[in-house]
């Protein structure tokens, strides 16, 4: 594995991407091709980034850890400090055209295709991970829980982690 | 301001949402650094631009309290805690992972974070989709199409997602520019 291919589809899959999740399809599909990480760690790497403190983004350097070590963990780090920093340069040139309908018709088109990729990343870890009713179960209660936006995101995880725990 | 930051980095456990209510609390009630209206126009700005949205925001704020020096410290402050503790917590994981019952316990956690990422997806695409309704049936088709056509092209024929995410942005800017073009108030059809 080539550090320096490793950092450039980090940093590539961070610049095309907004949000802490939006790089997941292409590392998925990047990372996957070249057997660098598999299914599982996506999953597992994606858990901790929902609990630790923090962004959700920093799943990248839990991700990291687990193809490289600490100094993965270190150049992901780096991977995804560097692509935010252009939020300076958007702010400058943003406040000028944004009302162009084609800027913004970029934006909506990239959006909504992120998602729709999102989407179909989720349901491949949940594949990934033998796909039977007892885990979609845990998908729909977790869904339920989210959906009140009452239950912190923690208190989901640990109960899911309970679930796990007598369900398999 | 360093304690600040680090305050906000080692606290906001439960991921990104529960950050950004935090530094919300912090910044417009309690120190009044700036109003609510501000900080809906950075968060809009973040959201435009690349990568997580939440480091933009702290790099838009570290400017706004101290200039250059303020984006540094800001950067540090939120980001080695969190950091720290991320790599902690796969470090005991990855040590303890063969054990059946870590592995019974991350059976369950997988299929929830599944959840909760699909709660995040149809928020995402939520506020979107709002949009074009109000522009009408054609828009709405339009961008369920592009949403649902890159899950497919993904899924199905295996295409780059670079290039899906490219060609739906494309596809949007001619779409939108079109669409507005037929519809702006000076327009010669209504």
């Amino acid at each position: 594995m080539s550090l320096f291919v490793y950092f450039w589809l980090l940093l590539k899959a961070c610049l095309f991407s907004t949000g802490g999740f939006g790089n997941v399809p292409s590392l998925h599909s990047d990372l996957l091709a070249r057997g660098w990480a598999n299914e599982q760690e996506f999953g597992e790497a994606l858990s901790v980034g929902q609990v630790s403190p923090g962004p959700n983004g920093l799943w990248v350097i839990s991700l990291g850890y687990l193809m490289a070590g600490v100094g993965g963990a270190m150049l992901a780090l780096v991977a995804i400090i560097l692509p935010p920093l252009l939020v300076l340069v958007v702010e400058r040139f943003y406040r000028r055209i944004q009302h162009h309908p084609a800027v913004e018709g970029f934006m909506r088109g990239l959006s909504l295709a992120v998602v729709g990729i999102f989407v179909v990343v989720m349901l491949r870890l949940l594949h990934g991970i033998g796909l039977e009713a007892k885990s979609v179960l845990i998908t729909l209660a977790s869904i339920g829980l989210g959906i009140t936006g009452r239950v912190p995101v923690i208190i989901i995880l640990a109960l899911a982690a309970a679930g796990g725990l007598l369900l398999f | 301001m360093l304690k600040f930051w680090l305050s906000l980095g080692t606290q906001s456990f439960g991921g990104g949402t529960a950050t950004l209510a935090l530094i919300r609390r912090e910044v417009v009630d309690r120190n009044k650094w700036m109003d609510d209206s501000e900080f809906v126009k950075d968060w809009a700005l973040c959201q435009i631009s690349p990568g997580i949205n939440l480091l933009g925001m702290t790099i838009l704020l570290g400017r706004r309290l101290g200039g250059t020096p303020g984006i540094a410290i800001a950067l540090f402050g939120l980001l080695f805690p969190s950091t720290v503790i991320t790599v902690v917590i796969t470090a005991f994981y990855a040590h303890f992972k063969d054990l059946a019952t870590v592995r019974a316990a991350l059976h369950g956690v997988i299929p929830a974070t599944v959840g909760l990422g699909l709660l995040t997806a149809f928020k995402m695409v939520w506020p979107l989709l709002q949009t074009s309704k109000r522009e009408g049936g054609g828009p709405l088709a339009f961008a369920c199409a592009l949403a649902v056509g890159a899950g497919l092209a993904v899924a199905a024929a295996n295409a780059p997602v670079v290039l899906v995410l490219c060609a739906a942005g494309g596809l949007g800017a001619l779409f939108w520019h079109a669409w507005s073009k037929k519809h702006s108030p000076d327009g010669r059809t209504p």
